[in-house]
């Protein structure tokens, strides 16, 4: 071994992971070389040093094991939601859908084949089409329980692309609305609540979160989706918050203007 | 990791408990800040369910995990490309909190001007030697995370010793002058 190879293989005699006849050789060479022999010394003393660092350091706030068990929480709420994916389903009738296509082929005849094939295609665009919706509902519930309020709103603008009749991306966003920590994102789900306005549960979450809310901004946008479904049942409870001195004047203001206009 | 991949997700709060220390140690070795650390640990964790198919179970799982750990960091750091960054200084402890029999003040005292060595070491050097030293990685996984040939991590590893060595007596000089 010369002086070249000893400096290589240095880090792995100090942390004694050299074979058993390379470290022979380095310890060999070191005996008769003052240079190298002082090297390993010196560095070695630092590489021990290193080793003792880690007891140093900072140790990662005990939110992060809560956050990361939230996150999978929520992982496998996503996961447990989506169906299988298409090539998932495809795989799992591969031999079923090869024998039929033999039988086909052999019993039906090559002219039977345009008419089956449209039917299949048929049947697959709906199939995707679920399996997207799926997709769909899975990124939007998942994004919305992260910790981010960047991510929380990128879930609830996947939330539009959900089907209006999706319960659980209305009961999702309707949980954002009642209790998101950051207003920006609670009004957002507010905003995103019309596509689901149809819904007599939308309808009356909406009302009931109005005094529940501790930012005026957010009770302002939800008066204003009210008026926006002509939600006229609402009117007693806008009557109520329009005269409860309790809430802000400004969002008083708004339940009156609200109330001229659904009993118009 | 090879249970996670085949969809038993559950299993990765095992690697979690684990790993997330070691990944949290390498992050603030690197960008020496807490808050950024923290969240790059989630990301981490995250990226390992979303990539699960792509883990060969035949390969190094750590070498993986650093290798998802760096593009993390990359990404965080593009994102965070014009933020002012606070770098943080930590207090001396041990992990425990308690200061061992064994931990003299002028051990303490060595430590700590090893660890400002260490930050003064260019990002790739510092790199190598964290995940050496901290965690334990032989030659052949800082290989697979740095995508490099083994004996170009031996020359990178000797090379970021001798600057530790020459930061760690910068800093001695500078103590006595």
């Amino acid at each position: 071994m010369n002086c070249e190879e000893a400096k290589l293989d240095l880090p792995e005699y100090l942390s004694h992971s050299l074979n058993e006849a390379r470290e022979l050789e380095f310890a060999a060479h070191i005996a008769g070389c003052d240079a190298c022999r002082s090297e390993t010394e010196r560095l070695g003393s630092l590489w021990k040093g290193l080793s003792l660092l880690p007891g140093t350091m900072p140790s990662p706030g005990a939110e992060v094991r809560e956050r990361f068990y939230e996150s999978l929480t929520a992982y496998k709420h996503g996961m447990a939601s989506a169906k299988p994916t298409w090539r998932e389903r495809f795989a799992a009738f591969w031999p079923a859908v090869a024998f039929a296509g033999l039988a086909m082929g052999v019993g039906i005849g090559y002219v039977a084949r345009p008419a089956g094939v449209a039917q299949n295609n048929g049947s697959e665009v709906a199939q995707l089409r679920g399996e997207v919706n799926s997709m769909r509902q899975m990124v939007a519930l998942s994004l919305m329980q992260q910790q981010s309020a960047g991510e929380r709103l990128r879930g609830v603008s996947w939330a539009y692309r959900a089907e209006p009749s999706d319960t659980e991306v209305l009961s999702a966003l309707l949980t954002t609305v009642n209790n998101d920590a950051s207003v920006n994102v609670r009004m957002a789900a507010v905003d995103a609540l019309h596509a689901f306005g149809r819904s007599p549960v939308t309808r009356t979450a909406i009302v009931q979160s109005i005094p529940k809310q501790t930012s005026p901004l957010v009770q302002i946008a939800l008066i204003d989706l009210l008026v926006d479904l002509k939600v006229a049942e609402a009117a007693p409870d806008l009557k109520k918050l329009s005269a409860d001195q309790s809430i802000d004047a400004s969002v008083r203001e708004r339940a009156n203007w609200a109330l001229g206009r659904l009993l118009q | 990791m090879a249970a996670v991949s085949a969809g038993e997700v559950q299993k990765l709060a095992v690697l979690f408990e684990r790993h997330h220390r070691g990944l949290f140690r390498y992050f603030v070795s690197m960008n020496r800040s807490r808050e950024a650390s923290e969240d790059l640990v989630q990301d981490v964790f995250f990226r390992m369910l979303r990539y699960r198919a792509s883990y060969d179970a035949k390969q190094s799982f750590t070498a993986w995990m650093y290798q998802i750990a760096r593009n993390a960091s990359v990404d965080q750091a593009q994102r965070r490309r014009g933020e002012v960054i606070g770098i943080e200084e930590f207090a001396d402890r041990r992990a425990d909190g308690a200061p061992g029999p064994e931990e003299s003040a002028a051990q303490t005292q060595d430590l700590k001007l090893l660890r400002q060595a260490l930050d003064r070491l260019p990002p790739d050097k510092r790199e190598i030697l964290v995940l050496s030293r901290f965690e334990g990685m032989k030659h052949e996984e800082l290989a697979k995370v740095l995508d490099c040939e083994v004996g170009t991590v031996k020359v990178r590893v000797y090379r970021a010793m001798r600057a530790l060595e020459q930061a760690y007596s910068a800093l001695i000089g500078e103590k006595t002058a």
